[in-house]
């Protein structure tokens, strides 16, 4: 199922200067943290003059895509899903 | 006649990304992964799918069926609509990637890319070694998911043919020693260009599969099959002689939106027409033309499609311009009924720098600068950030798409 929220949710993001590799740690939606495993996909997008960091992650049992502002550093969560069909 | 085959090492490359739509989606959702998945234009029964994943098309899910029959087929099957932000971002990445190997690289659509090596110095380390290594950074910069098909000869057509023989994920390569091979193996449709209809005219002086296209003399082709010089082409195409290397100029730009809410309340069509109108303008006025020709079409509730077109004496260039033009065709249906789907287009374009100022109406000028001051604005502050009062509450109306054969 997909669901398309647009909730602003608290992310802890790290940055590993070896690898070369940003990728949210963990995200707290809804009151529950969620531990981001896997990142299947990251592009940047320009609304205007605004520029976003789109994430597409996952925590194993849910897929994430995140949206990080780079105005105002804030991050939404655009939408959930778990894979199964709607 | 013994075929003058061309016995040239290949030099084109067709790249062509697997299920382009969905292989994106399953990469950037790792759940949908191995999992029957279909892009539909909408998510509904009735909507119409633009790619399936792979494992879709291993069920016998097609593009272009509606959701409904794909649900017939594998009622688990996953429904999504598209992501024209996500895969436009892929489509770069891949031309990058491709772009790092020749610099006459030609998009052909949003999921395919030729490559000319003709003029390359990477053609000394071999093509089969370019697409192998190709596919590879595909995997490793764009995504584990990602696969592609990679065809090599001397010609596009048979570039994009050695691209087709083994889905997914295969490397082909046509010339010479091979082509009567590859040939004998496939059916006339299995060309690109040839549909039934073509087929249909083929089998009618007696040419029945490929080979036998092959071993057709010029002048018959010419002559008997195709009446004209399209004959000469095709039999220069099925040698690995290359005519298809040329772009084709932009003749119109259009657009066009089914509605969710059929109706025939004469605002409501009004606010869509003028989103079609301003979508249309912003393409024309980013490729400085202005269109003297526009045309509209409208399918009816009942499916009777009614359109017309017409040619001005004046160029439209603004959008309310275009829009009082489409709305002129509009007035002239002969009845009202409910409309389910809008096309608008406008044609004839020419360079709006070309076009001589009128003695009699002084404020086009300004009201082009305008125009062109809010494409500004909306280029830099987000679409839609200065917009026509008629597209009030319009914003999620009509959806960006990415066009079948386009970027």
């Amino acid at each position: 199922m997909q669901e398309k929220l647009f909730e602003k949710i608290s992310v802890i993001f790290s940055y590993n200067s070896e690898k070369n590799v940003a990728i949210p740690y963990k995200i707290r939606w809804q009151l529950r943290d969620y531990f981001i495993k896997k990142l299947g996909y990251h592009h940047k997008v320009r609304e205007g003059r605004e520029l976003f960091h789109i994430f597409h992650v996952t925590d194993g049992n849910l897929d994430f895509k995140l949206r990080f502002n780079t105005e105002n550093l804030s991050w939404i969560l655009e939408e959930i899903s778990d894979g199964q069909p709607d | 006649m013994d075929s003058p085959i061309n016995k040239a090492a290949p030099t084109i490359m067709h790249i062509d990304l697997n299920s382009c739509f969905a292989t994106i989606e399953q990469q950037a959702h790792p759940h949908l992964r191995g999992k029957p998945l279909v892009i539909a234009a909408y998510p509904t029964p009735g909507g119409c799918i633009l790619a399936p994943s792979i494992e879709a098309k291993k069920m016998g899910i097609k593009t272009g069926m509606k959701v409904r029959e794909a649900q017939i087929i594998c009622p688990n099957v996953i429904v999504r609509s598209p992501d024209p932000v996500l895969v436009r971002d892929v489509h770069k990445q891949f031309m990058k990637i491709c772009g790092d190997y020749s610099p006459d690289i030609t998009p052909k659509s949003i999921d395919e890319v030729v490559i000319n090596f003709s003029q390359a110095p990477e053609l000394k380390k071999g093509l089969k070694s370019i697409g192998i290594e190709i596919k590879k950074r595909f995997r490793e910069e764009i995504g584990e998911w990602i696969s592609c098909n990679v065809g090599i000869s001397t010609n596009r057509f048979l570039a994009k043919l050695a691209a087709s023989l083994h889905k997914p994920d295969g490397l082909d390569i046509i010339d010479y020693q091979n082509l009567k091979n590859v040939y004998s193996t496939l059916k006339l449709t299995d060309l690109n260009g040839i549909n039934v209809r073509f087929e249909a005219r083929l089998n009618q002086v007696g040419i029945y599969n490929p080979l036998e296209f092959l071993k057709t003399d010029d002048i018959f082709l010419r002559k008997q099959v195709f009446k004209g010089i399209t004959g000469h082409y095709w039999f220069l195409r099925l040698r690995g002689w290359e005519v298809d290397d040329f772009e084709n100029k932009r003749k119109s730009y259009g657009q066009d939106y089914a509605l969710a809410k059929k109706t025939d309340n004469i605002e409501e069509l009004k606010k869509i027409i003028m989103k079609l109108c301003e979508k249309m303008g912003r393409r024309l006025r980013a490729s400085n033309n202005c269109a003297f020709g526009m045309h509209l079409g409208l399918v009816y509730n009942d499916w009777i499609f009614w359109h017309k077109g017409h040619k001005f004496m004046e160029p439209s260039y603004t959008t309310q311009e275009l829009f009082s033009k489409i709305m002129i065709l509009f007035f002239q249906q002969p009845n009202k009924k409910i409309v389910s789907k809008i096309a608008v287009s406008c044609f004839e374009l020419k360079p709006v720098f070309d076009i001589p100022p009128s003695l009699f109406e002084t404020n086009i000028e300004k009201k082009r600068k305008i125009s062109l001051a809010l494409d500004k604005v909306n280029d830099r502050y987000g679409e839609y950030v200065i917009f026509p009062a008629l597209m009030m509450d319009m914003k999620n109306t009509i959806l960006d798409r990415i066009a079948f054969g386009k970027i």
